[in-house]
């Protein structure tokens, strides 16, 4: 990542960043506090307006850029789709959930949704093929292999 | 009545800057003109239906207003000088500014050419020498280039030109009110100089003082002590005989090293936009367009000569900044653009009349001369830059033709 900063004597100051495939996006920021920003296709291309901020506004962008209101975290459950439309699923255990403290033969997965748990993740470790006598706890991930439906079912009884 | 003129003054400034703006014109001209019209030359000379003639007489708070325009705009030039900056590019800057310094030999000549002495060439080269750093900046802004690699040598070269004013000022105001005389002009000059050294010496140990005297989150009192700080200094250097422009400059530069300098800037800005407008408008007021006439040779000639010159340093600059034939020219066609600042030197022949030591038709001609030189300037730089395109791709094809036939010479 490059950014180049200049001074604009009597403007204020200059940031030139790279965005790669040649691509740059420039921030002008007054003396007043008006912010500009700026396209630039190429490096050598006139750089383009885009955006003109007053100071308060361009903080709350800024805010919003950094994440400071909302942040695409790793979703609670993640899945890869394995040829055949048979999905690999990720499920954490939420607190209170009815699953917590039973065993996998308790808990009676297999039967009643059709999702087959192949490994459980617990902390830094990772249960693979765990057995019947397996008790899931607050906070397991859960790795489950099933179709759509099969998946769409666990997740009821998950929180239910 | 006096409330009266200052009333239209400012409706004339308000009403001639929208116009200016609609026009995508620079706001100076139109200011300028808005004076000469409203003035004692152009409509003193009419004699209206009922009301008889009236004008707007250069009343003392007008020229007054004015002469806080000078210090206000100096003052400004002086918060956003910054010697590191300087340092931090002073290669580039150097050389660009340097280079520049071309334009300030080519006035010399040609005053000399016209006036057969040392004095009023003197002046006439720092009138085509200086660019304008308020047309310049707001278009760089206006055009979007300022987000371009030909802001930093266009700016770059400004404040180059800025720290020459600044010691040229000192040195023609002495010179001039010195009214000629070598001995007598000598000791002003040194004083001008010792002046400078303790304005600098301040500037360099005195942060500190600057520092409190602004340390406070009151706007009121921000505004207050900076305005006083800067006034009664200017005031006390020209009691002393030294330029107040100059004195500005460096309690800006005092101030420019403390925490609050933006505060200051955000707050005085509308000031001195205020007492600018004044200053261009009396300038105007106290420009007679009958001289027009006699100076259009040497305006015309002026034009010719230093257009170009102003082009080709300015292209020199920008390829002393690596850029290429196409961003080079645009610093060329920049660079073009003159305003206050060869205004407020001719202000320097002015009050040397007023003080008597100078003499007062010469004066009137070299002032008559920046007038009409800075209204077609401003408008041909300002134009130049709007247009840009033909000329870029002009210089462009020039420099590849020239490339080739060099490839040539040497294959």
């Amino acid at each position: 990542m490059t950014i180049r900063e200049s001074d604009l004597p009597g403007v204020g100051k200059k940031f030139e960043i790279e965005l790669g495939g040649g691509e740059e996006m420039v921030v002008v920021i007054h003396n007043t506090g008006k912010r500009e920003v700026f396209r630039r296709s190429d490096p050598d291309a006139d750089s383009v307006k885009a955006f003109e901020f007053s100071d308060d506004l361009a903080r709350t962008i800024g805010s919003i850029i950094e994440g400071a209101y909302f942040q695409p975290v790793e979703p609670e459950t993640q899945e890869t789709t394995l040829p055949g439309g048979i999905l690999l699923e990720w499920y954490e255990l939420p607190p209170g959930s009815p699953l917590v403290g039973e065993t996998l033969e308790g808990a009676d997965i297999g039967n009643r949704t059709g999702l087959a748990v192949v490994a459980i993740q617990r902390g830094d470790a990772v249960i693979d093929s765990p057995d019947a006598e397996t008790t899931l706890r607050e906070g397991d991930t859960v790795i489950g292999v099933g179709t759509p439906d099969d998946c769409a079912a666990f997740e009821e009884i998950l929180t239910e | 009545m006096a409330l009266l003129d200052v009333g239209v003054m400012f409706a004339a400034v308000a009403v001639a800057g929208g116009v200016a703006t609609r026009l995508g014109q620079s706001v100076i001209p139109a200011y300028i003109l808005a004076g000469m019209l409203l003035g004692e030359f152009v409509l003193g000379r009419v004699a209206l239906p009922s009301v008889g003639t009236v004008y707007v007489p250069e009343t003392e708070f007008i020229s007054l207003g004015a002469e806080l325009g000078i210090v206000f705009l100096l003052f400004f030039l002086g918060l956003e000088f910054n010697l590191d900056r300087l340092f931090a590019r002073g290669r580039q800057i150097g050389t660009a500014g340097t280079i520049d310094l071309a334009n300030f030999g080519v006035g010399l000549v040609l005053g000399w050419l016209v006036f057969g002495a040392l004095l009023p060439a003197f002046l006439v080269a720092g009138i085509v020498y200086i660019s304008s750093s308020a047309v310049i900046t707001k278009s760089l802004i206006d055009l979007g280039w300022i987000a371009n690699d030909e802001a930093e040598p266009l700016l770059g070269t400004l404040v180059y030109e800025d720290l020459f004013i600044a010691v040229y000022l000192s040195v023609a105001s002495a010179l001039v009110l010195g009214g000629g005389d070598v001995v007598a002009a000598a000791v002003d000059v040194g004083v001008a100089l010792a002046f400078i050294a303790g304005l600098l010496a301040v500037v360099q140990f005195g942060g500190p003082l600057f520092e409190r005297l602004v340390a406070t989150d009151n706007r009121e009192f921000v505004a207050l002590r900076a305005v006083a700080a800067v006034v009664f200094v200017a005031g006390a250097a020209l009691a002393l005989g030294v330029s107040e422009a100059v004195a500005a400059f460096f309690v800006g530069m005092a101030f420019s090293a403390t925490d609050r300098v933006h505060a200051i800037e955000t707050i005085l800005e509308p000031v001195r936009d205020v007492f600018a407008a004044v200053f261009f408008f009396w300038i105007g007021l106290v420009t007679d367009p009958a001289l027009f006439a006699d100076v259009a040779a040497l305006v015309a000639l002026a034009v010719v000569v230093t257009t170009p010159t102003k082009v080709v340093t300015g292209y020199l600059a920008g390829r002393a900044f690596d850029l290429d034939a196409r961003r080079s020219t645009r610093v060329g066609l920049g660079m073009t653009t003159r305003g206050e600042f060869s205004l407020i030197i001719a202000t320097v022949a002015v009050t040397g009349a007023d003080a008597g030591a100078f003499d007062p038709a010469l004066a009137a001609t070299i002032n008559a001369f920046a007038v009409a030189y800075v209204l077609v300037m401003a408008v041909l730089g300002t134009t130049l830059m709007g247009y840009s395109a033909p000329f870029e791709s002009l210089a462009v094809s020039w420099l590849e033709r020239d490339g080739a036939d060099g490839g040539g010479v040497g294959g």
